[in-house]
């Protein structure tokens, strides 16, 4: 006879092993290498949640601690690669093989343990990919997560950190999975129960309180008049035109300066209330002057943001909010929030080809893909239309009736010409190509696929991508924007001007905007401070941003 | 809105803090005096060398005036740069303006050219002792994004009074020196707030450091130049002697205080962790009933 219940059955023998570390769900933080090397066994998936801010490190700590000879052969899926803890477990060989999704600090280090074959690579995602396969072929049998605190019946508070954690444990929990929670305290009563306590097994007391990374904040002291002034021709070429009110911003230096410039530029244009109402994005500091000028109407979040706590406690018509008041954020629903719900993504990267290809890799590093590629790429599963949607797609054009033509998401890469060291931010191939070659992907590493990019914004002007008929007005129209690198220089002068005249190309002095004008003097705050003033002393800077 | 010190570029703060068109520069940037050095390491020159000087008028006295240009390689020492500030002070001496001010904005000495950066320090301090002998008093005003450090901080020292604000910073060796030196958990670089509280304005002007604490706007800085040009301390025998002696006392006082909370706490502030936050009237208002905080000796 068949038996239907082996998963289950592996389960109860896992919780009962573990029972035996615990009072009740409750382990103490001394206990943790014991509990873990009772409930995992050998070839196990597991979800050490590491995200892109809140970190389970007690657990990760306590997994690199267990004997390799008693846990081995894991295969990790989870989003974050963050703390060193999560690739120390492949030198050891407590894990073996990968699933994730972004691996910012640890980008370099990945490559490394790929191309010396410590790691055996699944793929790198995008966060709402991977979310999706642990409902489908990548669910977890023990996930290990972290929440602020917990009742001893394990109801969870994962305060307004929430992320991945809500997604991981409805795969885990509902499919034969032990979930075990580290928490910076336990209370008798939690503020709100995130995560109901008969999804939780074990709870555990951290030694310290969980890290949080402040991943999105931008001291407005180190924004550039050349990202001012790409914020202004951003603003008054893209926002406006198209009158974008629902977005996402990608994080970095030139979505802070519109963010800064919505209280100055954009409120002198006449755009409060017409563009940046709607948004999808984690709480940035730098948006708070645009939420006390009465700019934006509402914010989902993917996570919080270290120090808003107080502001957004105190904003409940603009933030999602909990009965207890604090931010209730949720990765999974912010991405597809992002993907089918606004009209715009705007962001920057590393490299652009001559079609618009995009990519975060260099050579040495492979950093992952976080959520922009959901963010940046045109759903067609979206069937809503809006003004700016459509206006959109009737730009892009194409053969077949009218009648059945859709819009399109503008995505748009927001780009300085040269980089970091002078870098250039425009090149021939991408240096994605050439990593996947030395480490064996099958697939290179593109951030944003060049179908999927309808305009790019540098100092020199803005490229619509929607507007070229074919690759060789593409190809022009993105040299006709890289200003003084060699791709920049190798355009033909005649057909960017012909573009020009098209409006595919237009520089600041065709949109209005005079260079000399970006100054600093338009940002809504010019410090860190000046945040403060704005957010009445509610935002509570880490001390790592005040320079008083 | 009025203009930012933090902000403002040397030639900004020079044109706003002086009278309306009273600013005549020396060596200006069309006389392409730049640095010979940088060439060789493949760096940018800039044609002011970093740094602004000549003369003006404050509220129609006369003064003698050099403004670093933290922009330009950290507003840090060279060759020609300190060349021109000590030409600017040696002229001082012998044409005699009512004072003189500067503006500093510096990392300290430029690595690149470090024996002429050095020199130009030392030089620069036997200028001043000169000036405040012969009765001129030198004010120095520290409120730029590159603070005041390293022989930048040697020579604020020998200035008649100092001005800073909260942004400004004063000190010899910057944070990321004592970090590397002494690793991060004597001087973690990264806490700005621990920098901020052990280098800046608040802490320089209540340690006795600093004379004005201003905000940062240049309106403000000026006010502060004109207060202290009228009340700078007799540079002789006794005001060197009331120094040493004050130095003593307080690290007499303050030597075993590990942060400085701990020393506005023993200063007298009832409240150490709410200082940062207070506006420049508030820590006005807290400074004047503190005692030892003001005084001549220099």
């Amino acid at each position: 006879m068949t038996d239907w219940r082996k998963q289950r059955t592996a389960r109860d023998e896992r919780i009962a092993a573990g029972r035996a570390h615990a009072s009740g769900k409750v382990v103490r933080h001394e206990a943790v290498v014991e509990l873990l090397e009772a409930v995992l066994r050998p070839g196990d998936r597991v979800c050490l949640e590491g995200d892109n801010q809140k970190q389970a490190d007690c657990l990760a700590r306590g997994l690199g601690a267990c004997d390799p000879g008693k846990v081995h052969d894991l295969h990790m899926v989870q989003s974050g690669i963050v703390l060193p803890e999560h690739l120390d477990v492949f030198e050891t060989g407590i894990a073996r093989r990968l699933d994730y999704s972004y691996s910012g600090p640890q980008g370099a280090r990945i490559a490394k343990m790929l191309y010396g074959g410590q790691i055996e690579l699944g793929a790198v995602h995008t966060y709402l990919e991977l979310f999706a396969r642990y409902f489908i072929d990548l669910t977890p049998n023990v996930a290990l997560i972290a929440g602020v605190s917990a009742d001893r019946a394990g109801n969870l508070y994962t305060g307004p950190n929430t992320e991945d954690t809500p997604t991981v444990v409805e795969a885990t929990a509902f499919k034969n999975g032990v979930v075990i929670a580290q928490v910076n305290q336990i209370v008798d009563t939690v503020p709100r129960v995130d995560i109901p306590g008969d999804r939780i097994d074990f709870v555990v007391e951290a030694d310290k309180p969980f890290y949080v990374e402040p991943l999105f904040t931008r001291d407005p002291a180190a924004v550039t008049e050349t990202q001012i002034l790409m914020a202004m021709m951003a603003i008054k070429g893209i926002y406006a035109e198209y009158g974008i009110r629902r977005l996402n911003h990608g994080i970095g230096f030139g979505t802070a300066a519109i963010e800064l410039l919505l209280p100055t530029f954009a409120e002198k244009l006449g755009l409060k209330g017409k563009i940046a109402t709607n948004w999808a994005l984690n709480p940035h500091p730098t948006l708070i002057p645009a939420i006390e000028s009465g700019f934006v109407e509402q914010v989902h979040c993917f996570g919080s943001e270290v120090g808003m706590d107080r502001y957004i406690a105190a904003r409940p018509d603009i933030f999602f909010t909990g009965a207890d008041g604090s931010l209730r954020s949720n990765r999974a629903f912010c991405q597809t929030a992002g993907l089918y719900a606004c009209d715009l993504f705007i962001g920057s990267t590393l490299q652009i080809d001559l079609q618009g290809h995009s990519s975060t890799v260099t050579t040495n590093r492979v950093a992952g893909f976080g959520g922009a590629p959901n963010m940046g790429s045109d759903p067609h599963g979206r069937r809503h239309p809006s003004d700016t949607w459509m206006k959109a797609g009737r730009e892009a054009g194409g053969t077949g009736d009218p009648a059945l033509r859709r819009g399109r998401k503008l995505v748009v890469q927001l780009v300085e010409t040269f980089g970091d060291g002078l870098v250039p931010a425009f090149v021939e191939h991408l240096d994605a190509l050439e990593l996947a070659k030395k480490i064996g992907l099958e697939l290179a590493p593109v951030m944003v696929y060049a179908d999927d990019v309808t305009h790019i914004v540098t100092e020199e002007g803005i490229a619509n991508l929607l507007l070229c008929r074919d690759a060789d007005e593409r190809e022009q129209a993105i040299r006709g924007v890289a200003g003084y690198t060699e791709v920049g220089r190798g355009r033909d002068r005649a057909k960017v001007e012909a573009l020009r005249a098209r409006g595919i190309v237009r520089r600041p002095e065709d949109l209005g905007i005079e260079p000399l004008d970006a100054d600093r003097s338009l940002l809504a705050a010019r410090s860190i401070k000046d945040l403060v003033h704005w957010s009445g002393g509610l935002y509570e800077p880490p001390a790592r941003f005040r320079n008083w | 809105m009025s203009l930012s010190w933090y902000e403002a570029s040397a030639r900004q703060r020079v044109a706003a803090l002086l009278d309306a068109g009273s600013f005549e520069e020396f060596v200006g940037p069309e006389q392409r005096a730049m640095s010979p050095h940088l060439p060789l390491f493949d760096l940018p020159r800039a044609f002011d060398d970093g740094i602004v000087v000549g003369r003006g008028r404050l509220d129609g006295r006369a003064v003698y005036l050099a403004a670093q240009e933290g922009r330009f390689m950290g507003g840090a020492f060279g060759e020609v740069h300190g060349a021109k500030l000590v030409g600017l002070l040696r002229a001082a001496l012998t044409e005699t303006p009512d004072a003189v001010l500067i503006l500093f904005d510096t990392g300290g000495v430029r690595l690149q050219e470090a024996n002429a950066g050095e020199t130009a320090i030392a030089e620069t301090m036997r200028a001043i002792a000169d000036l405040r002998r012969a009765g001129i008093p030198v004010v120095g005003l520290v409120g730029g994004r590159a603070g005041c450090f390293g022989g930048g901080g040697l020579i604020a020292g020998t200035c008649s009074r100092l001005a800073v604000s909260e942004g400004g910073r004063i000190s010899v060796s910057g944070p990321e020196v004592i970090e590397t030196n002494k690793g991060a958990e004597e001087f973690d670089s990264k806490d700005r707030a621990l920098v901020w509280r052990t280098m800046g304005g608040k802490h320089r002007r209540l340690t006795g450091g600093a004379d004005v604490f201003c905000d940062d706007t240049v309106a403000a800085f000026r006010a502060a130049a004109l207060d202290l040009v009228g009340r700078a301390p007799a540079f002789d025998l006794a005001t060197l002697e009331a120094e040493q002696a004050r130095l003593e006392a307080r690290i007499a006082r303050f030597g075993d205080c590990r942060d400085a909370t701990a020393i506005w706490a023993r200063l007298g502030v009832n409240d150490p962790a709410g200082v940062p936050a207070l506006s420049a009237a508030d820590f006005d208002g807290l400074v004047a009933g503190l005692e030892g905080t003001t005084h001549d000796a220099r």
